[in-house]
């Protein structure tokens, strides 16, 4: 068969290149620093924190180190499932600063300069009129740590209500019970029952699983397209089509670079499963336990060979149609466009899964393969839709293949300028 | 499968190929004998390698009819075909015996056959301890024996050749003039194209010459050459020979500077032509010759040729 011919010298070319052996190894070692590095670096950022506090009314220091020098937020990322962990929320601890003869800006200029020797983490200035301008000021070197600042902010507007109720002389019963805390915790509905879940987590998840597919789906395309210019350049397709017809040699390539393509992946996995089963890292596992499941694993698998292929067939027909690199990426232009829509269409979708315009993008043939991964990792949509997205998409690859075959066949054999959008379209009519 | 008999190789009848309007193959026939070479001659653009491509099925005629090897075109018959194309060169970053591999597989060869060709064939060519080198660490003469072992790996019944000399130097011209008579002793049908007339002329059985699409010539070497032969003189001298063309005898000249072409309009008077030679020139010899095919081509061309 000398189709098995192309698809082995392919999927060889590409599997002994250092390129595909280096990212083999390195993809997975960036996979767990994206998922581990944010989970450390929220802990490492929860530490202790010493915030100077300048209180000019005199009535707020002492319930702000009473309310919010304990834990005040729940843990947002919360990773374990299982049960509700300590709150790791990171701890505030609030230091009286003497104002007694001194002035505001002096005052300021103090604390900046502890803050940058790091004697202290933050100061917090309370004016004698917050009451009516309701207006407190922060000084740290991170002013966009929002969990500190909103835990700062919200403790001193309760401290305000408080104050002004009980002003009004209501009973401090009443005042306590107005002004308590909220708690929101987040389930996820799931077909097989509710589960206490964060949706932080796998939001981050399957916005990198996005990341990962998109960036295999360019680099493969981009190689399909190069090989093939390499070839019209050098005269090798006239060969390759005197000795094999070529629909035969189009559906070689594009099935060898696809296995290799799918090696990478499958070796992939095989990493995680490795990681997960080592229980290396407990907390983490427990729950990408949840996420990674064998019935995520699959369906990755099963939307990337389907994006693999769709993608493919378009880059092939650029790396056809066109002579050099330069004009490959003017006409490839189009092709990264709509890759990118669903990357970029996807935050929506992973934040509605259900709504109507997203399930309706998601089944849209160009998008499907990534956007439908994307609604089940987050949260699986009807198995119709999952199966309409798997049947379209192989619907949209044959109709892409017929018609690529056919532009392959034309393109190959045409040197000189970049054809338009509409020759190219017109190659298809050919016989 | 038991091998039709066929008399010739190729049969190509009045083939004809229109690119966006312009005709490209003019109604072109030519058949290719078992066992000869055929020379495909013409300048840059005549429609050569358009007519090669058709033979090979790259690219359909517009019209006319064509048999490879006494059958018409089928996908079987692609690996009984040997075929270089004009521009050439291999995949860079693979090993010669990868590219043998992968180019033989394509004609329906065994691996293992291919290994023990393969070896024997570059042992051959002075290429035995290159097996394993990759295409681009060759030198360019290198790199060119490959692809023609790549071409003839498979043994082909028929090989096409598309500007086989094109871009080589003299000593790799020789090999390669060389190799093209070494598959005609095999028994191999070749036909090749090239505007370089002169090497041409050393090693074709027939010769098709092309202008513009239109075929002006065709026919057994030394039959055409014998056609004209008698009218022309070959002349080695020094000196300012401009005035020869002008001379009432002469129809035509191929000056070179120190060689000339002369073809003789009136043979009863070739005893003036040596006489004003000799009166006007320092001639070092002198002597009945057949045209080069330049010659003949250029004659055609200008009697405004297409038969």
């Amino acid at each position: 068969m000398k189709i098995l011919a192309v698809i082995k010298k392919e999927y060889r070319e590409i599997v002994k290149k250092k390129s595909f052996i280096i990212s083999t190894l390195l993809m997975p070692l960036l996979m767990a620093a994206m998922i581990f590095l944010p989970v450390w670096l929220m802990k490492a950022g929860r530490g202790e924190k010493k915030i100077a506090v300048a209180d000019f009314t005199g009535q707020v220091f002492g319930e702000l180190q009473a309310t919010a020098g304990k834990p005040a937020v729940k843990e947002k990322f919360q990773l374990n499932t299982e049960k509700a962990p300590a709150a790791v929320a990171g701890k505030l601890i609030f230091q009286a600063v003497e104002i007694t003869g001194a002035d505001d800006e002096t005052l300021i200029g103090e604390y900046q300069k502890k803050i940058i020797d790091k004697e202290v983490d933050g100061f917090l200035m309370i004016p004698a009129d917050i009451k009516s301008t309701r207006k407190a000021l922060y000084y740290s070197m991170n002013v966009s740590d929002f969990d500190t600042n909103r835990i700062i902010s919200s403790s001193i507007r309760t401290i305000l209500a408080k104050t002004i109720l009980l002003e009004k002389e209501i009973d401090p019963l009443i005042v306590n019970e107005a002004t308590r805390d909220v708690d929101l915790d987040t389930f996820k509905v799931k077909k097989e029952g509710v589960s206490k879940s964060s949706s932080g987590m796998e939001y981050m998840l399957s916005i990198m699983m996005l990341t990962f597919l998109f960036s295999i789906l360019m680099g493969y395309g981009q190689l399909i397209q190069r090989g093939i210019i390499e070839e019209k350049t050098n005269r090798i397709i006239e060969v390759l089509i005197s000795s094999l017809h070529p629909h035969h040699l189009f559906y070689g390539k594009i099935t060898g670079i696809g296995l290799a393509g799918l090696t990478q992946v499958l070796i992939w996995i095989l990493f995680g499963v490795v990681l997960l089963v080592g229980k290396f890292f407990p907390a983490v596992d427990q729950s990408l336990q949840g996420l990674l499941t064998p019935e995520i694993a699959i369906y990755f698998i099963v939307f990337f060979v389907l994006g693999f292929v769709m993608y493919s067939i378009l880059f092939a027909i650029i790396g056809a149609s066109v002579n050099t690199d330069q004009e490959a990426q003017q006409l490839g232009a189009p092709v990264i466009y709509m890759l990118m829509i669903p990357f970029f269409v996807g935050m929506m979708v992973t934040q509605n899964p259900h709504s109507p315009i997203a399930v309706v993008i998601s089944l849209i043939p160009l998008f499907t393969p990534l956007l439908m991964f994307m609604r089940i990792v987050v949260s699986m949509p009807p198995l119709i839709q999952v199966f309409a997205s798997i049947l379209l998409s192989i619907g949209t690859i044959m109709f892409l293949a017929w018609v690529g075959a056919k532009i392959f066949r034309t393109g190959i054999l045409m040197y000189g300028k970049k054809p338009t959008l509409g020759e190219i379209l017109r190659w298809v009519r050919y016989k | 499968m038991a091998q039709k008999i066929y008399e010739n190789a190729l049969e190509l009848t009045d083939l004809v190929k229109d690119f966006d309007g312009k005709r490209a193959v003019d109604h072109i026939t030519m058949n290719l004998k078992r066992g000869e070479i055929l020379g495909m001659l013409g300048p840059n653009g005549a429609g050569k390698t358009t007519t090669i491509r058709m033979i090979l099925n790259i690219i359909a005629p517009d019209e006319g009819k064509l048999r490879v090897l006494g059958e018409p075109f089928s996908e079987a018959l692609k690996n009984r075909i040997g075929f270089l194309p004009e521009e050439r060169g291999l995949y860079r970053k693979m090993k010669v015996m990868e590219v043998l591999q992968f180019m033989g597989e394509l004609k329906g060869m065994k691996p293992a056959e291919i290994r023990r060709k393969g070896r024997e064939m570059l042992a051959q060519f002075d290429l035995a301890d290159y097996e394993h080198r990759k295409i681009e660490e060759l030198s360019k003469g290198m790199a060119q024996k490959v692809q023609f072992i790549s071409t003839i790996l498979h043994d082909p019944e028929v090989l096409i050749l598309d500007e086989p000399f094109s871009g080589l130097d003299p000593v790799n011209i020789e090999i390669v003039s060389n190799l093209i008579l070494t598959m005609k002793k095999r028994g191999v049908s070749i036909i090749f194209s090239t505007h370089l007339m002169e090497y041409a002329e050393k090693i074709i059985d027939s010769v098709v010459m092309i202008d513009q699409g239109k075929k002006v010539l065709d026919g057994p070497l030394t039959a055409l050459k014998a056609e004209y032969g008698r009218k022309f003189v070959r002349a080695e001298y020094e000196g300012d020979a401009s005035f020869v063309a002008s001379l009432p005898y002469v129809s035509q000249v191929r000056d070179q500077g120190r060689e000339m072409e002369i073809e003789i309009a009136d043979l009863s008077r070739k005893n003036e032509l040596i006489r004003d030679l000799n009166d006007r020139l320092v001639l070092h010899s002198f002597q009945m010759a057949e045209p080069s095919l330049q010659t003949i081509f250029i004659r055609k061309v200008k009697e405004g040729g297409a038969q």
